[in-house]
């Protein structure tokens, strides 16, 4: 049984390899947005489980929208994946809910055991 | 001709790789050929590694330099300076650079060229590279490139071209500015006296019958005369005053930061000391005066043409009044001297 | 980005790459300078010779400009400029961690011109299977006629450049600096085979 996966990033290529990078049973169910806009859109009318999101989009941020789901008090486990790897960013992210910060360019078996180790695969 | 067979250990369909040892010893053999200097310090700024460049430059052995802190062994280098600068090779694995630009030199080598320069030492260009050996231990590697030559040639154009550069503004025979140079710096007193409200005085004057002198005395005196007058009147002047051929036999100065009362009274001393030193020439006593017209700089003025109009009439009023005399453009009253 | 006639899968590889490549030169910046980068989306654009030129002798501001060039495998190689608003270049010795008057202003321009290019590039390469070497950066006279005769004389024929706009911020400190990126034709079409094979593998 696959969760509902949100991939939120303003690269074509960079959704390409998270898509890649998930597990195939996964890969089914997986809706993407191109902006933070439509990723809180999405968050908002549909039960997504799983997202994974960019930090530096144009318009609303990766940290808008983690801020998004806390004000919305959505149910949903974020995982960052970021070309921003500051210290201060990664645990800004973790304070606004984030469960992982991943960096970029994002491999399979990283993302594998960071869904395992939070429970999800 | 390298037999090409007995350089290679295998012969691989995808690569060839060279004999261990003959790459060993081309490396050596280009590491000690190089008119480099090559220098690998360890993590801590130990100097582990010096090629024979620097041992025939440097007046030092081995056994002073291997193992010891490169701050040990070259007490001239900017210790806290290079020891950021290492830093940042090792923090951030780039490479950075040190042109003789920026420092002529890091390392004190006495310089081996044949030419007389500036330095008595190797002006130097230096590259610091981060490498690591197997165990991915970290070290710097120095590269230290003698670029006395360049150095040297580029200080020489540079001269030249300064030179060419004031040759463009001085008067060749009295070697104070000519006119050209004179008037672009008045222009640009002028504007700067109109944007911040500053005073701004001009003295225009003119050697006194000097037709005369030249006629009697031919023009090689006269050439002495303007040489010697020039050389009396800027010793009185101050730094900021700027002294300049006008004419033939015409000169004028600006004077920045000046009132009409600043500048006739050193009208008047310049006068006075030119009436009274005697200029000899081929043995005969020779008594020079000259005419100055002063004007200040007021809002009548919109240009600066027009200060010089109101100095040189004011000239041509002390010439009219005798001779050998200051007139300012206000002038109510002449200064008559003797 | 139509001059260098890409793709836009290829255009969208390139801005993905160039992202991370300042991602992890911001983070290694900000631990060098002990301090926080605010990182933003760093534009790409392509502009020719004539457009470069005059661009940036429209800038009111004197400016400085810091050259360097770099070279790797597979003919990818050019000159990256660094440009400089005047009033920013004064805080950076500090910014470096040098007391006052250690260093000229002129080494330091040249000093954090080489590190922001080289850190970015070397991330760049690396995710590109590549690895650059540089020159000496330059610090060029600001005159604008030196400008022209410096881009004239380069070694290379570049018809094309690729300017990216990098905002750097850090805390307590802002400055502003554009990189621009000069790279011939030739390294375009290789830029290209490089990004084709990225984009094969999804």
């Amino acid at each position: 049984m696959s969760p509902s996966v949100l991939i939120c990033d303003d690269s074509n290529m960079a959704r390409k390899q998270v898509l890649k990078s998930l597990p195939e049973q996964w890969k089914t169910s997986v809706q993407t947005a191109t902006n933070g806009a439509e990723a809180l859109t999405i968050l908002r009318d549909n039960s997504v489980e799983v997202l994974f999101l960019d930090l530096t989009m144009p318009g609303i941020d990766g940290i808008g929208v983690l801020q998004g789901i806390q004000k919305l008090k959505l149910d949903c486990s974020v995982f960052v994946i970021s070309a921003d790897i500051q210290p201060e960013m990664q645990a800004k992210v973790k304070a606004l809910g984030a469960k992982e910060f991943i960096r970029k360019p994002v491999k399979a078996d990283t993302l594998i055991n960071h869904l395992q180790q939070h429970g999800l695969l | 001709m390298l037999d090409f067979e007995s350089l290679t250990s295998s012969v691989s369909t995808e690569k060839l790789t060279l004999n261990e040892s003959v790459f060993e010893q081309i490396n050596k053999q280009i590491a000690n050929q190089l008119n480099t200097g090559i220098m690998v310090l360890d993590s801590e700024f130990n100097i582990v590694v010096w090629n024979r460049f620097l041992q025939i430059h440097t007046d030092k052995v081995s056994v002073d330099i291997l193992g010891k802190s490169i701050f040990h062994a070259f007490p001239e280098l900017p210790e806290r300076w290079l020891i950021r600068k290492l830093a940042s090779v090792l923090q951030l694995n780039t490479p950075t650079f040190c042109s003789w630009e920026q420092r002529h030199h890091l390392f004190e080598l006495p310089h081996t060229r044949p030419i007389t320069t500036d330095s008595e030492f190797m002006a130097q260009n230096c590259t610091f590279l981060p490498i690591e050996d197997d165990s991915q231990q970290k070290f710097i590697c120095i590269l230290i490139e003698d670029v006395t030559d360049v150095c040297h040639y580029q200080s020489q154009l540079q001269k030249t071209l300064d030179e060419l550069a004031t040759m463009s503004r001085i008067d060749g025979l009295t070697q104070i500015y000519n006119r050209r140079h004179w008037q672009e710096s008045l222009k640009q007193e002028f504007a700067k006296a109109h944007r911040h409200d500053k005073k701004l005085s001009l003295i225009m004057l003119d050697l006194d019958y000097f037709k005369l002198l030249n006629d009697n005395y031919g023009h090689q005196c006269g050439d002495m005369v303007l040489i010697e007058v020039s050389a009396l009147i800027s010793a009185l002047l101050r730094v900021e005053d700027i002294f300049g051929r006008y004419g033939g036999e015409e000169f004028a100065i600006v004077l920045p930061e000046t009132n009409l009362m600043g500048a006739i009274e050193l009208a008047e001393r310049i006068c006075r000391k030119v009436a009274a030193t005697s200029l000899v020439y081929n043995n005969e006593r020779l008594e020079v005066t000259i005419s100055l017209g002063v004007a200040q700089l007021s809002s009548y003025e919109s240009s600066y043409e027009a200060l010089i109009t109101h100095a040189d009439s004011a000239l041509y009023q002390a010439k009219a009044k005798g001779r050998n005399q200051v007139c300012s453009a206000k002038c109510d009253e002449t200064s008559i001297l003797d | 980005m139509n001059k260098f006639h890409l793709t836009e899968d290829q255009q969208d590889c390139l801005q993905e790459l160039i992202n991370v490549a300042m991602g992890q030169a911001s983070d290694q910046l900000a631990r060098y300078l002990d301090t926080f980068v605010y990182l933003k989306v760093p534009s790409i654009e392509s502009v020719d010779a004539k457009e470069l030129l005059q661009s940036l002798s429209q800038q009111k501001n004197t400016m400085a400009i810091v050259s360097q060039g770099f070279f790797g495998y597979e003919g990818i190689r050019g000159e990256a400029l660094l440009a400089y608003q005047e009033e920013d270049s004064g805080r950076i010795s500090d910014l470096l961690g040098y007391e006052p008057g250690e260093l000229s202003k002129d080494e330091q321009l040249i000093d954090i011109s080489s590190i922001l290019t080289t850190t970015f590039l070397n991330v760049f390469a690396t995710q590109i299977d590549n690895q650059m070497s540089y020159n000496a950066p330059k610090l060029l006279p600001s005159v604008q006629n030196s400008l022209s005769e410096h881009l004239q004389q380069m070694t290379f024929n570049w018809d094309l450049a690729l300017k990216v706009n990098i905002n750097y911020q850090v805390t307590d400190y802002s400055f502003n600096c554009n990189m621009i990126l000069l790279i011939p034709e030739t390294a375009i079409v290789n830029i290209k085979n490089v990004l084709d094979r990225i984009l094969a593998e999804f």
